[in-house]
């Protein structure tokens, strides 16, 4: 019988994986060096992944995930878990970084049709014919494109709930404002993915008008 | 329910939210019935599964393995940040309680040094009720001379006389009892080595008219009776000097 070597750093980063994060955010604050390792494997792709979503890009997403967990290093005191979850915070924290990264570099205008330099994130999928996989890769480029077209205020409602799946109430903790307006900018970030989405079905679909179907 | 109602549900509708299962059956009905609703819905869901299919894509994307590096050596160098009110706050309770436990040992051990000095002046009262060895003592406490004290009549003395016991209560009473000039030399002896020998006090009464002869003023209607003094003898036996008390 074989039995597994784990080295003593391993046995205590598995310890730890069972701590939440307001017990990993303690320790990390502690000085803790483990409970940042397991934290940062728990939370960063959730924030690389909104950060990207909101920039379409690579550099600015790392350079944001980067900022956030340095933050929440030296300033990590201020979290308060009566207001949040540490999940909602790193987000809240994030917002505030791609907003003034983008700001900064002039990013809030709307993209036009040409695609970003390092937007390599979309990978085919082999378990359907190229047809198909072609077809569905260029529906999720456009719905890409029609996201990051839209208004930041919007944008960032959608991305963290359809793409994060982040419910009404954390999504309102992280913006900083009321479940109805988090609803109502819902809507009207939806309503503006269609009405961007549309024309570029319908001209797909010529011939064929009764299919409204773009994905 | 009508388009306008529908098209407030419809995202919720198509996203499969929660939402009351009347109002439900209700927006599906109407999008049977309406065919713009239900072209509204269909977009509606068709959005949903092109979000669905980006967040699906997107899923797996993770930061970049040497970004955690680069935060646990951030995370190793890090200035530490030490809580500054909360310890220098403890500093002044630390102080104040070593403050407070200093001024308490030092009222203890001045008590302490005093005490001995009390019990023995106690005992001293208590062996000589006369008023005469007092005065002998206050004499010889006058003149600072240790010769002195030893030819005084013998009594307990106690180890150490602190200053401020000298003008204890007990002893102003005594004195109070008995008002005395200060000792006159005799006539041929001098004020200086008055102070610089010792000797013992004998009490005697005189006539009256003895004040007379130290320059001291006489009440006529008391010629007659007489006065007590006391007289110094040197260590050879010859007078002294002379102090009247009345």
């Amino acid at each position: 019988m074989r039995i597994p070597v784990t080295t003593g750093l391993h046995r205590r980063m598995k310890l730890k994986s069972d701590v939440n994060d307001n017990d990993l955010l303690r320790l990390m604050l502690a000085g803790d060096e483990e409970a940042l390792s397991v934290l940062y494997r728990r939370r960063q792709g959730s924030v690389y992944r909104f950060a990207l979503q909101m920039s379409g890009s690579r550099s600015i997403a790392e350079d944001v995930t980067q900022e956030v967990f340095l933050f929440l290093m030296r300033e990590g005191h201020v979290f308060d878990d009566a207001k949040g979850t540490v999940g909602a915070f790193l987000l809240g924290v994030a917002r505030v970084h791609v907003r003034r990264r983008l700001r900064a570099e002039h990013r809030l205008e709307p993209l036009g049709d040409e695609s970003d330099d390092d937007d390599v994130f979309m990978q085919s999928t082999s378990d359907i014919c190229p047809l198909e996989d072609l077809t569905r890769a260029e529906t999720i480029e456009s719905v890409r494109k029609a996201v990051l077209s839209l208004p930041p205020k919007y944008r960032e409602v959608v991305v963290l709930c359809e793409l994060q799946d982040v419910s009404y109430g954390e999504t309102a903790e992280i913006l900083g404002c009321a479940i109805g307006t988090v609803r109502s900018r819902l809507h009207r970030g939806r309503a503006l993915l269609l009405a961007k989405l549309r024309p570029a079905a319908d001209v797909e679909e010529t011939g064929a008008a009764t299919v409204r179907c773009f994905a | 329910m009508n388009c306008q109602r529908f098209e407030t549900v419809v995202s919720e509708l198509a996203r499969g939210q929660m939402m009351a299962a009347e109002q439900r059956s209700e927006a599906l009905a109407h999008s049977d019935e309406c065919d713009g609703c239900a072209a509204r819905l269909g977009d509606e869901q068709m959005l949903t599964l092109g979000l669905q299919s980006l967040a699906s894509e997107m899923e797996s994307l993770e930061a970049p393995r040497e970004l955690e590096a680069k935060l646990l050596e951030a995370f190793r160098t890090r200035p530490v940040v030490v809580p500054i009110a909360k310890r220098s706050t403890s500093r002044y309770w630390l102080a104040a309680i070593a403050a407070m436990l200093l001024i308490a040992i030092s009222v203890v051990v001045f008590r302490w040094s005093n005490r001995p000095a009390d019990e023995p002046r106690q005992a001293v009262k208590q062996e000589q009720p006369q008023p005469k060895p007092d005065v002998s003592n206050q004499f010889a406490r006058d003149i600072r001379k240790p010769d002195v004290e030893d030819s005084l009549p013998q009594r307990p003395k106690p180890k150490r006389i602190h200053p401020v016991t000298l003008r204890r209560p007990e002893v102003a009473n005594h004195v109070t009892k008995e008002i005395a000039t200060d000792f006159i030399p005799l006539s041929y002896m001098s004020a200086a080595s008055l102070q610089q020998e010792g000797g013992q006090i004998i009490r005697v009464q005189l006539p009256r008219s003895a004040l007379a002869n130290f320059g001291l003023p006489v009440n006529m209607d008391r010629y007659n009776e007489k006065v007590k003094a006391d007289v110094l003898y040197g260590v050879d036996g010859m007078a002294r000097a002379i102090r009247f008390v009345q």
